[in-house]
């Protein structure tokens, strides 16, 4: 996969810190789509499938959704700093989580309980919110957080030497 | 960037795709047909009290999901395979198709349930799936699917008489100062990807510089070069929107940009004609085209004195055989004798060039770019000795005609059949050579080729490198060189290939051929030459110092330290070959 990505031009390299970046913009994301699922009657109903308090709730979603910023970032490497298409990337990425995440891995966690009704549409659309959010933050976050091109160590891999490589090794 | 997508395009696709699934159940549900109605069910969510609200709301939500899944399908489907577009969407379709039987409207129906919480049940979740349901899901699909494959084509390019949308003004960037004014100081370039020859027989314009955005980005894009240490730039100004008649100049499409270069650098070799001329102009079989275009290099010239270097033709030998021998852009050829035309035109079009600029500024330096093409031939059998032996002469020809250098023989009686006089390729070559001239010699991974015992020729890879075929190109025209264009498709490996050529450049150095600079091309990434521009597809080749969103790559770090590592060092910092050259 990373041989993949690399070939393709999709790897990061030296400068940029997808992990950082999208855990930062992942985080950033998240108040809106809590705000939502508020609205909607869903923290509520998502706190008593995982047998948690509210405040807890929050917490582990926002420790969730930087872990899945950061994933993100990696996963779509230099396509997640596309301006024009960040945004629908990361609403795929929030459907993917809502489709694997909310319709499977919830009732898991929660001995097959599954929000329905209004709180269901909730976190379906906070994700959604959620993605939009990162996908379209992430690209600005990316260019504060990536290191400058003069900065020591940043092409301390590639000199002269790069000549000799095996062309097969990524 | 995955690719080049054009949104608007792939927004009304999606919108009209949308709008023919909306009819597809009404009609379905109009004549009585077990079918579904995904807007009554997206608005009773949560629009039950309120039925007209609702169903604006379903619509919306409906329309909406439409244009996000085209787009899905321009940045991630469109292209991949060498299908019919309709096909290419149909096979698209099949993913929201199963997300939609599988997922979404399972959950549409978990949606609509009066109580909060329920107990997952696969019986009771798969419920709402009837095989009625499946299949108005499934054919609803298909038809999204069509009506997107054919609406989404050609996201990159516009129909020929178009013009893309003139470039951003400057602004106040950042300070780098003043230009370079090391005149003999070794070149250190890349340039900006600016080829803009016409496909579908003259309907479609394929313009690099649009498609890249670096009408755009210019700025953006010069500064970033400025950062990597870059100190000159191969840069060509778009001819076919700049001369817009015979006379008629749209000095817009440049004015700006090199107006930054002047103050800032990198300093430009400026490219003239590049793989195109105006659509008024026809194509290179048009024996016009020497006249406008050097009617265009003078108005240039006297536009920008300042500018030194020139390339009045980018790769002849490319542009002819893509045009007449291959039949991928300009006229489309595929015949000899229009390969020998567009040929003569080119060169007779270089000449013209060169001697109007000269009349404007007579120290005007000229680098030729050519590719370096090599054909080695499989085995003994005299006939595909004869094929590598002709084609070696082949790749000569245009260089062959303004350096006013003897034809070799089997060339000569290939351009006799094919109705060339002595006295046309005498008449030609009956002009001064100007001292000041640079040959640049392109090199690739597929420019050596093998003739196989089918007499085809199959890319080899890099057997015998840019120094050997470089010295042939010297040891025939013994000109001062510059390498001026390489890159690689496979990103993870341009460094090393960097390097490579850069022993390459080092090497033939060190043999005493005069050189004078090196070039990565192009700055960014390029847009389908993994097809030769053949197609208007939108893939985007990693080829570039930097990614389409201008953040740096692996090579261009690598190149920014190649630049610091050598520009201060003695034959650097003064180059004797440029010196020598401006001595003339």
């Amino acid at each position: 996969m990373s041989g993949f990505l690399a070939a393709h031009g999709y790897d990061p390299g030296p400068t940029q810190r997808p992990f950082t970046a999208g855990a930062i913009a992942g985080l950033l994301a998240t108040p809106p789509a809590i705000l939502l699922l508020h609205l909607l009657r869903s923290l509520a109903v998502e706190a008593r499938i995982l047998g948690l308090p509210v405040i807890l709730t929050i917490v582990a979603g926002c420790v969730a959704m930087a872990v899945a910023g950061a994933l993100y970032a990696r996963l779509l490497g230099r396509a997640a700093n596309d301006v024009r298409g960040g945004w629908l990337f990361g609403m795929a990425f929030g459907f993917a989580l809502w489709a694997a995440g909310a319709v499977f891995v919830l009732p898991l966690l929660g001995n097959g309980e599954l929000p329905a009704g209004p709180p269901a549409t909730g976190v379906f659309l906070s994700l959604i919110l959620w993605g939009g959010c990162l996908g379209a933050l992430l690209p600005f976050i990316q260019r504060r957080t990536h290191l400058k091109v003069d900065e020591p160590g940043v092409a301390e891999n590639l000199g002269p030497t790069l000549a000799a490589r095996d062309p097969a090794k990524r | 960037m995955i690719r080049v997508v054009a949104l608007r395009k792939a927004a009304v696709a999606g919108l009209c795709g949308a709008a023919a699934m909306e009819a597809f159940w009404f009609v379905t549900g109009k004549l009585g047909l077990p079918t579904i109605d995904l807007v009554a069910q997206l608005s009773a969510v949560q629009f039950h009290r309120w039925p007209l609200l609702g169903d604006a709301a379903g619509l919306l939500a409906h329309f909406s999901i439409g244009i996000c899944w085209a787009m899905f399908y321009a940045f991630f489907f469109w292209g991949r395979f060498h299908l019919r577009p309709v096909l290419q969407g149909l096979i698209f379709s099949i993913a929201p198709a199963m997300l939609a039987i599988l997922v979404v409207y399972p959950e549409l129906a978990l949606m609509r349930s009066q109580s909060p919480m329920v107990v997952l049940d696969l019986h009771r979740f798969f419920a709402p799936i009837t095989p009625a349901t499946v299949a108005s899901l499934l054919l609803s699909h298909a038809l999204f699917g069509v009506i997107v494959g054919l609406m989404y084509r050609r996201p990159v390019g516009y129909a020929v008489g178009n013009r893309p949308a003139p470039p951003h003004p400057r602004r106040p960037g950042r300070s780098h100062g003043k230009r370079n004014a090391n005149a003999t100081g070794f070149m250190f370039a890349t340039g900006i990807e600016c080829s803009y020859p016409t496909i579908e027989h003259g309907r479609w314009r394929r313009d690099e510089m649009a498609a890249t955005r670096h009408y755009a980005r210019w700025q953006d894009d010069f500064e970033l070069a400025l950062d990597i240490g870059i100190t000159h730039i191969r840069y060509g100004p778009p001819l076919h929107l700049i001369l817009k008649g015979p006379g008629s100049y749209d000095w817009g499409f440049v004015d700006e940009a090199l107006a930054y270069l002047h103050d800032h650098g990198p300093e430009p070799i400026v490219d003239l004609c590049h793989f195109g001329v105006p659509s008024w102009l026809g194509d290179f079989q048009n024996p016009e085209i020497a006249r406008a275009l050097a009617d265009y290099a003078g108005a240039f010239a006297a536009r920008f004195p300042w500018v030194r270097f020139y390339t009045p033709v980018n790769e002849m030998y490319v542009c002819a055989r893509m045009s007449a021998l291959d039949g991928t852009w300009n006229e489309q050829r595929r015949d000899e004798r229009a390969f020998a035309h567009a040929a003569f035109n080119l060169a007779r079009a270089s000449i013209a060039m060169t001697d109007a600029i000269l009349a404007v500024r007579a120290d005007a330096i000229f680098v030729n770019s050519e590719s370096s093409e090599f054909c080695q031939a499989c085995c003994p059998e005299p006939e595909i000795q004869r094929i590598a032996r002709f084609e070696n002469e082949r790749r000569f020809l245009p260089l062959d005609l303004i350096y006013a250098h003897p034809i070799g023989d089997d060339m000569r009686a290939h351009l006799h059949d094919h109705g060339f006089a002595d006295a046309d390729i005498a008449g030609v070559m009956a002009h001064e050579v100007p001292a000041r001239s640079i040959i640049g010699v392109d090199y690739y991974e597929w420019n050596e080729r093998l003739i196989d015992s089918d007499g085809h020729a199959r890319a080899l890879g890099e057997l015998f490198g840019w120094y050997v075929i470089a010295s042939q190109y010297y040891d025939r025209y013994k000109r001062p060189m510059m390498h001026t264009e390489t890159n690689r498709m496979d990103a993870s490996d341009g460094p090393r290939w960097l390097w490579r050529q850069w022993h390459n450049v080092q090497l033939l150095r060190s043999a005493g051929v005069p050189l004078v600079g090196f070039t990565w091309y192009s700055l960014t990434d390029q847009v389908d030459w993994d097809i030769g521009l053949s197609k208007a597809v939108g893939n985007v080749d990693p080829v570039g110092l930097a990614d389409l969103n201008r953040d740096i790559r692996a090579v261009g770090l690598t190149y920014r330290r190649l630049i610091e590592m050598h520009k201060d060092q003695p034959g650097y910092t003064d180059c004797p070959a440029l010196a020598g050259l401006l001595a003339s």
